[in-house]
């Protein structure tokens, strides 16, 4: 295909900006590369990285360059993605969430985690939708990115809201794959927004969500998908696979990450498969587990952690 | 009478006993289908219905609902039709009571007495279902308002055909000729009608209700088992509670 040969040279031109980043102050799991170096490459596990095959852990390298490539950036590139209608996704997500809605006044409010939380997007609506509609002031959630720099600009954003320096709001620096240092069975809500294609391990991952979740919590996903009209689809991928990397190109000087950025969400898996994933890491499912949102560019997942019977 | 004829000719073989197993769209070969709620949400769903009285047809309810199964607030995230599916639980519940009223469905013969006919079931059970509502009936309002919402409206008016259904399969009508539907359809209009009717009714015992009720089978002469211009009245009352609904605000 066209877009390979373009790109295969452009990104390993971009290579070496991925290496800083593998500096084990930003990756727990950057020990993994030094555990066995005698191991032979074809032995490594691979992962996707777009539509590239890569050893696992370079892809979490290569996540993080293409965030901080971006990170300044991002909000254009989802705008370009979302065909500018991902604040409406977000608002939409966080309203069917209802955080902080409770059975009686005094409630202890919710404890919610955003996964993947950037630049804390989802968690000040969070945080909003639990104060304003639910008056649940009580309600604190913990912003967690596994890309300090991505954290960093959240933090910096935080204290232009009401939020700021406010207990209620905490950062934290993780792989969604590893939340050790979160208590298991102690959190109401997990959201992840646009984050979960980036995952190395998908499945690990959810495995960690279904642990820290309180029994009767929530898990809720906000990803791009699969469009599911071809005519719209095949329009979406023309848009998306050749406007939005130029686009990123001319605005943000970085072609290969917005690729990378098109690829993965082609890459990530249709709307069933993701609802069974979610049921195999011991979810249960609402209705059919899944919400398209402008015909099937996004959709909302969500699974609840079953209480154990008596 | 009308409806003892057609028994006898429609059930050579019967023993009355036996009449409600039978039912024209209901095959034998299969199990029936399973309910709209798997066991969770009917756990959450069930412990909610005692507090409707005090908190609607709300989130709230579904909340306290969750907290008293053992779940917390946030599993409400299990019901994407959010307090609509209190509703449903309700009609879907309600409906399904009707079958322990078997002192209407096979009474014992009694010494002397004409045997209730099918359309006296078909009112008397018509009378439980709106029975059923009693202890919600000052929050159906909100009820309604979710109802008419577009994405829910399929749902309550299969509901409601489903009860028709209900009923007269219950009362012991097999008939499978032309008269199946607007049968079907007067009952679910009068059903409907009276339902409204009796979210104003501020009588002892719903006496007005009861009224208003028989009024409307008169109108169709449902208990000969005959009917009038059905289909017309249908959709003048089908119409008429349109604006009752649109006059208490609902937008629809
Ligand atoms: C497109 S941003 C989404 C930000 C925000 N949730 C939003 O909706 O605007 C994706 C984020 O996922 C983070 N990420 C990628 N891989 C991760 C992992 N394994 N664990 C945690 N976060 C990860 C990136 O650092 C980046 O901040």
């Amino acid at each position: 295909m066209v877009f390979r040969s373009i790109v295969r040279p452009l990104l390993r031109a971009s290579k070496p900006q991925y290496l800083p980043a593998r500096s084990p102050r930003c990756f727990s799991k950057s020990a993994r590369l030094t555990e066995s170096p005698s191991q032979p490459s074809n032995h490594e596990r691979t992962t996707h990285f777009g539509f590239e095959t890569v050893p696992e852990a370079e892809k979490e390298a290569r996540v993080a360059g293409v965030f901080s490539n971006v990170a300044a950036s991002y909000d254009t590139m989802n705008d370009f993605m979302s065909l500018g209608i991902h604040r409406l996704w977000k608002d939409h997500f966080v309203r069917s969430l209802n955080p902080g809605s409770s059975s009686s006044p005094n409630s202890p409010g919710w404890k919610m985690l955003d996964i993947a939380g950037g630049t804390g997007d989802i968690a000040f609506r969070l945080l909003d939708h639990a104060t304003n509609i639910n008056n649940s002031p009580s309600s604190t959630i913990t912003i967690s990115d596994i890309n300090p720099a991505m954290l960093a600009e959240g933090k910096k954003r935080s204290l232009a809201t009401s939020y700021a320096n406010s207990p209620r709001l905490s950062f934290l620096v993780a792989n969604a794959e590893e939340l050790e240092t979160i208590e298991s069975n102690s959190i109401d809500l997990y959201t992840v927004a646009f984050g979960i294609r980036n995952f190395t391990n998908k499945e690990k991952a959810l495995r960690e969500a279904f642990r820290v979740l309180k029994p009767g919590g929530v898990f809720a996903c906000l990803e791009f998908s699969g469009v599911t009209n071809p005519l719209f689809d095949a329009v979406y991928k023309r848009w998306s696979f050749s406007a939005i990397p130029l686009i990123g190109q001319l605005v943000a000087g970085d072609r290969a990450s917005y690729q990378y950025l098109v690829e993965s969400i082609e890459k990530f898996p249709k709307q069933e498969e993701f609802r069974d994933m979610i049921k195999d890491a011991g979810f249960m499912v609402p209705g059919k587990g899944w919400e398209d949102l402008t015909g099937g560019i996004a959709a909302i997942h969500k699974g609840v952690k079953p209480i154990e019977k008596p | 009478m009308a409806t003892r004829t057609r028994l006898a000719r429609l059930w050579p073989l019967s023993k009355p006993s036996a009449l409600p197993l039978i039912r024209p769209y209901h095959s034998y070969d299969h199990p029936p289908p399973p309910g709209p709620f798997n066991p969770t949400e009917s756990s959450i769903l069930e412990a909610a219905i005692p507090h409707i009285p005090t908190h609607g047809f709300t989130h709230t309810t579904l909340s306290i609902g969750a907290s008293d199964a053992g779940y917390i607030a946030a599993s409400t995230n299990l019901f994407p039709n959010g307090a609509f599916s209190l509703v449903h639980y309700h009609l879907y519940t309600q409906r399904l009571a009707l079958a322990k009223h078997q002192h209407i469905i096979s009474p014992p013969p009694r010494e002397g007495e004409k045997p209730i006919g099918i359309g006296g079931k078909v009112k008397a059970l018509t009378w439980e279902r709106l029975m059923g509502n009693k202890e919600i009936i000052h929050r159906w309002q909100e009820a309604l308002a979710l109802i008419a919402q577009p994405s829910h409206l399929p749902t309550a008016i299969s509901e409601l055909s489903s009860l028709s259904d209900e009923i007269w399969f219950l009362s012991g009508d097999t008939s499978v000729d032309t008269s199946w539907y607007t049968k079907r359809a007067s009952l679910s209009a009068i059903y409907a009608a009276t339902e409204l009717f009796m979210t104003t009714d501020k009588s002892p015992n719903f006496d007005d209700t009861r009224d208003f009720l028989d009024r409307r089978f008169k109108d169709v002469q449902i208990v000969g088992g005959t009917m009038g211009s059905v289909t017309q009245w249908a959709g003048f009352t089908a119409t008429a509670a349109l604006n009752v609904l649109r006059s208490k605000g609902v937008r629809i």
